[in-house]
């Protein structure tokens, strides 16, 4: 089934642009797959670790940063500051492990919060680095050409194909690790920590890894959120709101699946996005909502909850 | 004389004003089977999580071929060799009874096929061969024992420290379990054993220590530990006196 | 030295508010462990409950307390009865997943409907301050201040002197020996999430005239919150009030002694360096 799927999605990801070419629906689609890339990135630390971060915003905004900052000062391109933006992520994850992972469950969660609050306050204190409130600013990108004719930065179809590759990039680098030892042991310490030690498994270790990809992917999800919109500033980059949103996403989506983050972006992005078309504000209401609605109804998610009806359907007892 | 394989050389903990456990030394032979028994309260499950790491001892060593594991984390020692078996079972609920085991395996065999099949070997060995797939949550309670032990099995130990694996069980299963346990000692995997099921513990043990209070009572052959005064006395209660502590 | 006492002052009158929001999210997670991420907008809520009720009926906010305390609690009630009470045994995390879901909605919903503009409550005995001894006081935050001090008088003696209140704080203590005692545990949660409710509420009537009222004010406040209730210790009324009187001294004397910028952070690392290294508050009161 899944071997069907995967080509099938992939041709429609490329083949998309050609088809919707209304630019409102680019723009969705663009917002949709950037927001699996976010919601991939926590689900790794939120979803598998099971341990749950409300201030991811704060590798989000270190890598929107970093990559803006490399392009504006340094002129690195964006090729290459995405994927520093990620690096930063990373490096700076590292220190907020050590304070946070003292701390288990709705305490780290809180304790995630304060650190991405108090990041946001260095950010619009620190003038010299960030420009403080005032924010960064791009005005024009990099010229890049590809077979010969230069990419139009002003049609949102190249930037289309960036977030898709970083989706689906995003979406493998999970599958990999559901696969592999690294996976399986973020479950276990996702059940019960002190259990998980018990069978050798380095617990703290093993968060810090997540951690850090985990972290990583949000940089990635930043510097390309940079790079779109061409325009940081503290509040917008560091905020509750986008941390909330990521959590969301990825808990509406489905924990521990890996195309639960697309699910999730897919449903609540194109919501919100349309309501905001029309209502200009209040569109994360349906957030709230479906986050209501999956606690109780449906903790798998949107992805776990029809797995589960697919697999009763075909008569698979599975765990 | 086989050469020890553990030895707890004046072991105390105590929390807070409570001593726990007082000055206990024993050793473990390589290969054989230690039962550690004594009343409710004694200290037991204490001593184990001193052992395996998940506390640290107020004063003493405990000495694994000679090294002391005093300070390691728990997954340092139970890479080291030593694993164990809770009280209360702890299975990791939300996953299958392979994947359990699977994880324990994946500390010897990286990479997940090899994993697998080294848990399904387990889990046959412990008789869980056709509930691998079923979630951990829906086993019997006898079946989640089983599975406890499969896990600590498959991370390969020298040392097993099984912690009143009987609890619960009816007779047939008592009997089962043992042959089970004595089927993991002739693996050549040394196994120290609290027990309240005492018929099951002296039967298979080849060395009985006695705790009480926190503190040894007695170490030898059940033999001598079932004839031993104290061993009595701590288990009837001798008769009340003004100053004996109830 | 005028200053310092300006400050304190306000410090005092803004942490009366405070505490009175810290001890309403206290005693629910004392009593039920449920971190409440939409007790923010609850006070959100009694705000603009307040403002409706002065431009539509032109009453004056410290009257329509009387209403808006005992809504609020029935509103609480209702709250956890029909909703959090099948998603509590779901574990801590979930219900705090929940609730940020609840916060999330309210907000959005009242931006729906109340739209995002800010609003301010005007009463024509609030132009001019009050000067005892050359202090400013504000006529509401003073108005506020004692109120909120008898509402939370009010709440402490419930809890020390009638049986409800001692069932409430046995069951924070000890839920299961409470319920071996006798006490309905479902019943005891549903009477404390209409209290906490209640005074979220009523904590929000009494600062709609001292505030710009918006419909996401709930997300600062409830940070604000977790720093008191934190600071306090986790399901201590007294600590949840000594928590906001702080939180209130150390905002209004950082204004003034601490370097603007980073003034606000001090909140968050103060909550950190307590979450760390005494998680039962700085008092010891609480639960970790």
């Amino acid at each position: 089934m899944k071997l069907i799927l995967v080509p099938v999605g992939l041709a429609a990801l490329v083949v998309a642009p050609w088809v919707v070419t209304d630019p409102f629906y680019v723009h969705l689609m663009i917002m949709v797959l950037m927001w699996t890339v976010l919601g991939a990135s926590w689900n790794v630390l939120g979803g598998f670790a099971g341990q749950v971060s409300f201030g991811h915003s704060a590798f989000l905004g270190a890598g929107a940063y970093t990559t803006m900052i490399l392009y504006l000062n340094l002129g690195i391109s964006p090729w290459f500051g995405i994927v520093l933006g990620g690096v930063a992520a990373a490096v700076i994850a590292l220190p907020i492990g050590l304070i946070c992972f003292r701390l288990r469950g709705p305490y780290f969660a809180l304790s995630t919060m304060a650190v991405a609050e108090i990041i946001r306050l260095v950010a619009l204190n620190w003038e010299s680095l960030t420009n403080g409130p005032v924010g960064l600013l791009i005005t024009t990108l990099p010229p890049v050409t590809i077979a010969g004719s230069p990419l139009d930065w002003e049609s949102k179809v190249p930037f289309y194909y960036i977030v898709a590759a970083l989706a689906v990039g995003s979406l493998a680098a999970v599958a990999v690790l559901a696969r592999s030892r690294l996976g399986a042991y973020l479950l276990a310490v996702r059940d019960d920590i002190d259990t998980a030690e018990a069978i050798g498994i380095n617990t703290v270790q093993v968060r810090v890894s997540a951690l850090a990809l985990s972290a990583f992917l949000a940089g990635v999800g930043g510097g390309f959120y940079a790079m779109y919109l061409r325009y940081v500033d503290p509040d917008a980059v560091f905020s509750i709101a986008l941390s909330v949103e990521m959590v969301f996403i990825a808990v509406v989506g489905g924990l521990t699946t890996v195309m639960g983050p697309l699910i999730g972006a897919v449903f609540l992005v194109s919501l919100g996005e349309t309501f905001r078309t029309h209502f200009l504000t209040g569109h994360l209401i349906f957030y709230g909502l479906f986050m209501m609605v999956a606690i109780r109804y449906m903790p798998e998610g949107i992805w776990g909850w029809l797995r589960l009806l697919v697999a009763n359907r075909l008569g698979v007892r599975n765990a | 004389m086989p050469e020890a394989i553990l030895e707890l050389k004046g072991l105390s903990k105590s929390f807070g004003g409570l001593l726990a456990v007082t000055d206990l030394s024993f050793t473990a032979e390589k290969g054989a089977i230690i039962g550690l028994i004594g009343p409710n309260g004694a200290g037991k499950t204490t001593v184990f999580n001193v052992v395996a790491g998940f506390l640290p001892p107020s004063a003493g060593e405990v000495l694994l071929e000679g090294k002391n594991l005093v300070g390691l984390k728990p997954h340092a020692i139970t890479r080291k060799g030593v694993a164990r078996t809770f009280q209360i079972v702890k299975p990791f609920r939300n996953l299958s009874v392979l994947e359990n085991v699977t994880l324990a395996a994946f500390l010897r065999f990286p990479l997940r096929r090899q994993a697998e099949a080294e848990a399904s070997r387990i889990l046959e060995k412990v008789g869980l061969k056709e509930k691998i797939r079923m979630s951990a949550n829906d086993l019997t309670l006898v079946d989640q024992k089983r599975l406890e032990i499969a896990r600590a099995l498959a991370t390969g130990p020298k040392l097993l420290l099984l912690d009143e694996p009987m609890g619960g069980l009816n007779a047939t299963e008592v009997d089962l379990a043992t042959r089970l346990i004595t089927d993991i000692c002739a693996d050549g995997v040394t196994i120290v054993w609290v027990e309240h099921v005492l018929r099951a513990i002296m039967n298979t043990s080849h060395r009985v220590i006695v705790i009480n209070y926190g503190a040894k009572i007695a170490d030898g052959t059940p033999q001598e530990v079932v004839e031993n005064a104290d061993v009595i006395a701590a288990y009837l209660g001798k008769r009340a006196k003004p100053d004996a502590a109830d | 030295m005028e200053t310092l006492i300006q400050s304190i002052v306000s410090g005092v009158l803004t942490g009366s508010l405070y505490a009175m929001i810290g001890v309403g999210l206290t005693i629910v997670f004392g009593v039920m462990r449920i971190i409440n991420m939409a007790h923010g907008d609850m006070v959100m809520l009694g705000m603009y409950g307040a403002f409706w009720a002065h431009v539509a009926w032109k009453i004056d906010p410290f009257l329509s307390i009387v209403l808006c305390v005992p809504a609020g609690f029935v509103g609480g009630v209702l709250l956890y009865r029909f909703l959090l009470r099948k998603i509590v045994p779901g574990g801590e995390l979930n219900t705090l997943l929940y609730t940020a879901g609840l916060s999330l909605f309210v907000a959005n919903l009242a931006l729906l409907i109340w739209t995002g503009d800010y609003r301010t409550i005007k009463l024509p005995y609030a132009i001019m301050p009050l000067r005892p001894m050359g202090i400013s006081v504000p006529i509401p935050l003073a108005i506020a201040f004692v109120m909120a001090i008898l509402l939370t008088a009010a709440l402490y003696w419930f809890l020390v002197h009638t049986d409800t209140g001692r069932a409430i704080r046995a069951t924070s203590q000890e839920p299961e020996a409470a319920s071996l005692m006798g006490i309905s545990v479902g019943r005891i949660s549903m009477i404390t999430f209409g209290l906490g409710t209640a005074l979220a509420c009523g904590a929000g009537v009494l600062l709609a005239p001292s505030l710009y009222l918006y419909p996401t004010v709930g997300e600062i406040l409830v940070a604000k919150c977790f720093v008191i209730v934190v600071l306090g210790g986790l399901g201590s009324v007294p600590g949840a009030i000594a928590g906001g009187l702080l939180l209130g001294l150390a905002e209004s004397l950082g204004a003034v002694y601490v370097s603007v910028p980073y003034k606000d952070a001090i909140g968050f690392v103060l909550f950190l360096l307590v979450l760390l290294f005494k998680p039962a508050g700085l008092f010891g009161e609480g639960k970790s």
